[in-house]
């Protein structure tokens, strides 16, 4: 669709589109930088946490869930964090604890964490994650192998051509790749 | 809207011209493709809870049951709201009232919520009598101040308490408060129906107004009661007139209107018999002759009243024929009838004399009891009359009130402006409104205490004896409002006369208080929390009412009918009538720009007010639709565009109420003219009830001819068979299968073949009422930009969902009207698919004509190619202000200039059962996904579902012989249906 031309960014974006340069961005090397340097790798990875375990209105809803901050203080009332340096696969050197107490910050202030989106998905794309979860996709398939990432970046660009690769695969007959492949499943 | 094209040039909004924006995609273009792989990544952020909602999962919404309060009918509703913000209201299908509908000002009801001219604070007056935000602390003590001066010197009466109808709890506590401080309260409402509770203490000594159960009847007569549009509880009428419309064994109901000005509720009729406003009780009078002439066992009494007013001697006052006066007695008596009167259009001054004739038809009938439940009274039973608020406002001047309070009505606005409200408030010490729009009342305050709206609030509505409402918050409060009940409470506290008035902390705990009597005594022995948890699952609690048979009661024996014809004042030559609009009530339904953008029932008219008139009162004057002309009275005169219209009797000229405010907000003000400016005070005679109809005015041309914005201009359907009927005679004879000698036309592509579903409707026009609720259900569901006055003038409205109608004249010469709502018609072989260059149009393959947003290029060859023209076109991105967005539905794109769009089938709605029924492992099942538009269609004439489903509503309405498809010879194989219009002699 085109987008309203009084609206700056969005017109170059438009420029961008008729010029034929792909709106989805790239698989991007580096992840966006978030207010706290969180580590799916020390979560996911080296403490094996389910994705569920935050994420959790994976299976139930179309919105995987992020958790509230009341969640992160749940482990994190606990949990200080060690005073050591780390150093991320970004190659960014943070002291575990302080970041930890970012998050504090946050819950006494009471304020939302403003995490950028990774991922994000156009507006006029109606993606299930529950769908998806039930048909037993893995996270990875889309989000790629997160526990092994300190920071989250996107391994896939996401964009129609990945969906529906994926699927033309899947379908079990004609009928069902109309149904897969049919505009109205997605956009509406 | 209206400015963002200028001078004709072809500018946008920040003046680039389309030149200019192709010259900068040139440049822009080759520096992308110089600069190779650069992306351009939309930062988006993510916020979650700090603490999460319990049981609230964000993607899936949260309902609650609530109870309506746009009008006093109190509907049952079901708040749908997803992340924190109330989306939808759709009525509670278990609610005795409405089960399950809801009307347009119902479905607006989150543009109230969610209006960006909310009073957002407590405001007070400075010296110089500009508003300034205060903090609640200050307010209240200002209004607890003055309370407690006046209390102190024990001149508690110069308190005033002014209020629509509120029963329950709220009611309690404001007795206990006004007890206390020796208040006085005055609880109005605009349509009072005083006549009808003083005719039936008359008739049947009992001064309240009953249910009257249309789905009972088989016969309905109607006196000017606009019962589809304002009258008592018009989803419940919409809902009772679906059922005596539906087709048993060859029958139908059958519904008559009389009235001067051919209304919503009129056109859906039988037959409209259209007479001189004022006169209706001679008609009644003439049916009541002929019927007290053939029932059985009628008092002498009652035969020697009515026995002057033969259908002979009547038809001579009237012109109306005597058979047809025969005709109705007869089938008065020999169907399950009833009849009905009032809304305040029929209101003149000779009001209760009609309906105390209307009474005595129902009483001839046999059918009392049956069809009128005075057990089952209506909270509007309680309003106060219309000469205590002309004995407060006299009060007022002489500086008897010294504190107003008024919340819930808006009497600068509803009351006659003669009748000197606004005058009288200056002299008004110390004035608070409670509203939580700045209204006319309010911009009088000396202090506005802004109230929540009701979809935040606690609170309870009693709407009729049988069912107690409970009225429970959705969402969050949206500004820095207060429930009235709790400023009540707190400034109570700060009063000395009145301090420990209250032992509930607040309001929430009181109204708990008080429910836990009500469940002592309704449900004995039940837990209490058990018996609210019900009550708040359900919006409510049935209330067990004794039965009530009433009969005639000895007074009719003093009565006579003075036989005189309704007063009116002014020496014009034109009646007026003041008629409520379905769209905004009473005037409350004017900020909302989904009730604006409505198309006015008959007129089409949108955004503005209009004057209708007899072709023959125009042709004196040489105006046409549109031509402006200048509506005096001794009260006063205005300037509005004439309407020309059949319907109406030519010796009235009729206008809506409801426009013409010149506050509340920017959607309402300035807009239109409001009929109360050059209204006469007159009451009716014997119940003393405010005379709507008692004014004459002389219509005066003024030359200039303008554009009355519609959105249909022509009144006939030039004999192409949009709208078709037939006779309830023919039907069951033959059956023609819909095709009307159109057949099946060869066709060049095979048959297009579904595996499982094909999603289909069914319109049954015998019931369409033309409300136009599905139209406003439709905006709400699927996120459709309301575009304004300017923009509908270019033809650019963006209803999904259109009603047609069109004007005809029955054999009898009386003029009625068909509706056809015009959806998407989602065609088998579609003209607007193979014209669409980049396939964003296109049928699926569960019969579904999508309309893909994100490919659309905006050609706009789709809509020129429509057979149906119900696509639309985005000009524009249609931005609404904050918060008014905060409604947007997330399921549906919202969607931006230079794309089409139109009627999905709720393709959402569909999805969403997909998904639900893959859960369960089973197909999607018959009345499963439900339309919004079905879903709110009070008379229930949308059907949807699967058309390969043999045994689905859908595909069965579909098969009926009624059946048929728009414009069938064009062979679009429509997936809607239409069901004929029945019509009886």
């Amino acid at each position: 669709m085109l987008p309203d031309f009084t609206n700056t960014a969005l017109f170059l974006i438009v420029s961008a589109l008729l010029s034929g340069v792909a709106f989805t961005a790239a698989a991007n090397d580096e992840g966006p930088e978030q207010p706290i340097l969180f580590s799916h790798k020390i979560h996911a990875g080296d403490n094996k946490i389910d994705c569920r375990t935050c994420h959790s209105y994976v299976e139930i809803s179309t919105h995987p869930g992020i958790p509230s901050v009341q969640k992160c203080m749940g482990c994190h009332t606990h949990i200080q964090g060690r005073d050591i340096e780390y150093e991320t696969d970004g190659g960014k050197v943070i002291n575990l604890r302080e970041e930890i107490a970012k998050v504090r910050e946050y819950w006494e202030k009471k304020e939302p964490i403003p995490w950028v989106k990774v991922s994000p998905m156009a507006e006029y794309v109606q993606f299930s994650h529950k769908r998806h979860i039930k048909q037993g996709i893995e996270c990875k398939t889309c989000h790629g192998e997160v526990e092994k990432m300190d920071v989250v970046r996107k391994t896939e660009r996401l964009n129609m051509g990945f969906c529906i690769s994926c699927h033309e695969e899947s379908a079990k007959d004609e009928y069902h790749e109309t149904q897969l492949k049919d505009c109205l499943t997605c956009h509406y | 809207m209206s400015d963002k094209i200028k001078d004709g040039k072809n500018k946008t909004e920040e003046g680039i011209s389309r030149r200019d924006f192709l010259k900068v995609v040139g440049v822009a273009g080759g520096a992308a493709a110089a600069s190779g792989g650069c992306s351009f990544e939309p930062v988006e952020q993510i916020i979650p809870y700090v603490i999460p909602p319990e049981n609230s999962v964000p993607g899936i919404p949260d309902y609650y049951s609530s109870t309506c309060r746009e009008c006093p009918a109190g509907c049952g509703i079901v708040v749908k709201t997803r992340e924190g913000r109330a989306i939808k209201i759709e009525g509670a299908p278990e609610n005795p009232i409405n089960s399950g509908a809801l009307c347009a000002r119902g479905q607006a009801s989150p543009q109230g919520l969610y209006n960006p001219d909310r009073v957002k604070s407590p405001l007070l007056k400075n010296e110089e009598g500009k508003f300034r935000a205060a903090t609640w602390k200050d307010a209240e003590k200002a209004l607890a101040d003055r309370i407690q001066d006046l209390v102190a010197k024990g001149r508690g009466d110069r308190i005033v308490y002014l209020d629509g109808v509120e029963t329950g709890s709220y009611d309690e506590l404001l007795g206990i408060w006004a007890d206390a401080t020796g208040a006085r309260r005055y609880h109005y409402e605009t349509f009072s129906h005083e006549p009808i509770k003083k005719a039936n203490e008359i008739v049947f000594g009992a001064n309240s107004v009953p249910a009257y159960k249309i789905e009972e009847a088989e016969y309905l007569l109607s006196f000017g009661a606009d019962y589809l549009e304002t009258w008592l509880s018009p989803v419940s009428g919409g809902r009772g007139l679906g059922k005596l419309r539906s087709i048993k064994d060859g029958k139908i109901g059958k519904v008559v209107q009389v009235e001067a000005r051919m209304s919503m509720t009129g056109a859906s009729a039988d037959r409209m018999i259209n007479i001189s406003p004022g006169s209706e009780v001679f008609l009644a009078l003439g049916i009541a002759n002929a019927m007290a002439k053939k029932a059985a066992n009628v008092e002498d009494y009652i035969a020697s009243l009515v026995s002057d007013h033969t259908p002979e001697e009547v038809s001579r006052k009237i012109s109306v024929p005597a058979e047809t006066i025969y005709e109705i007695a007869e089938e008065m008596l020999s169907k399950k009838s009833l009849a009905i009167g009032g809304g305040a259009a029929g209101t003149a001054s000779n009001a209760t004399e009609m309906l105390v004739a209307v009474n005595l038809l129902n009483h001839l009938s046999g059918n009392m009891n049956e069809t009128v439940d005075f057990s089952d009274a209506l909270a509007v039973s309680k309003s106060a009359s219309y000469g205590e608020m002309l004995s407060l406002i006299k009060d007022m001047e002489n500086g008897a009130v010294e504190v107003l309070i008024v919340r819930g009505i808006n009497p600068a606005f509803i009351l006659p402006r003669a009748a000197g409200f606004k005058k009288a408030m200056e002299k008004v010490a110390f004035s608070v409104s409670f509203s939580p729009f700045m209204d006319e009342t309010a911009g009088m305050c000396s202090a506005v205490l802004p109230d929540n709206h009701p979809l935040e609030s606690w609170g309870d509505f009693r709407a009729r004896e049988s069912f107690h409402g409970i009225v429970q918050p959705a969402v969050e409060r949206v500004f820095n409002t207060k429930s009235s009940a709790d400023v009540l409470i707190s400034v109570s506290g700060l009063t000395e006369a009145t301090k420990g008035l209250f032992a509930s902390p607040d309001y929430y705990s009181f109204l708990r208080d008080y429910w836990k009597r009500m469940g002592a005594d309704i449900s004995p022995g039940k837990p209490f929390e058990d018996f609210w948890n019900e009550s708040l699952k359900k919006g409510g609690v049935s209330v067990p009412v004794q039965p009530e048979a009433v009969s005639i009661s000895g007074r009719m024996r003093l009565f006579s009918f003075s036989g005189r014809d309704a007063e009116f004042e002014g020496d014009g030559n034109l009646r007026l009538m003041p008629f409520p609009s379905a769209k905004f009530y009473d005037g409350r339904g004017a900020n909302k720009p989904w009730l604006q953008e409505l198309p006015d029932s008959l007129t089409s008219v949108v955004w503005d007010s209009w004057v209708e008139m007899h072709p023959s009162v125009a042709e004196e004057m040489g105006a046409r639709d549109g031509s402006f002309v200048k509506v005096e009275s001794p009260f006063g005169s205005f300037e509005t565009q004439a309407f020309v219209h059949e319907g109406i009797s030519p010796d009235t000229v009729a206008m809506p109420i409801g426009l013409g405010h010149d506050s509340y907000g920017r959607y309402a003000k300035g807009r239109g003219v409001s009929p109360m400016e050059i209204l006469s005070t007159r009451s009716d005679a014997l119940s003393g009830g405010y005379a709507w109809l008692s004014t004459k005015v002389r219509i005066l041309p003024t030359g200039r001819d303008g554009l009355l914005v519609r959105t249909q201009y022509t009144k006939s359907q030039h004999g192409r068979e949009v709208a078709q009927t037939v006779d309830i005679k023919d039907l069951g004879h033959k059956h023609d299968n819909g095709h009307d000698g159109h057949g099946h036309h060869p066709d060049f592509y095979p048959d297009l073949k579904y595996e499982k579903y094909r999603w289909g409707m069914s319109i049954d026009l015998s019931k369409c009422t033309g409300c136009g609720a599905c139209v406003t259900a439709c905006y709400a569901e699927n996120n459709i930009p309301f575009v304004g006055k300017e923009q509908v003038a270019r033809r650019r409205e963006m209803a999904w969902l259109r009603i047609d109608r069109f004007f005809e004249k029955n054999p009898d010469g009386e003029v009625t009207a068909r509706f056809v709502p015009v959806p998407c018609q989602h065609c088998g072989n579609a003209p607007c698919e193979p014209v669409c260059p980049v396939y964003a149009t296109y049928h699926n393959h569960e019969g579904l004509n999508g309309m893909i947003y994100n490919r659309c290029v905006g050609t706009r060859y789709c809509s020129n190619n429509c057979t149906y023209k119900v696509r639309r076109f985005n000009w524009y991105s249609y931005k609404v202000p904050e918060p008014l967005n905060w409604q947007f539905n997330p399921d549906v794109t919202v969607r931006t200039k230079g794309v089409m769009e139109k009627c999905s089938f709720c393709v959402q709605r569909i999805r969403q059962s997909h998904d639900t029924a893959k859960d369960e492992g089973r197909d999607i099942r018959d009345g499963e996904v439900v339309t919004a538009c079905q879903q709110t269609c009070a008379t229930n004439a949308i059907e949807f579902g699967n058309l390969l489903d043999p045994h689905s509503r859908v595909s069965e309405a579909s098969h009926d012989e009624r059946g048929y498809k728009l414009f069938e010879e064009i062979n679009t194989k429509p997936a809607v249906t239409y069901l004929k219009d029945v019509t009886q002699s």
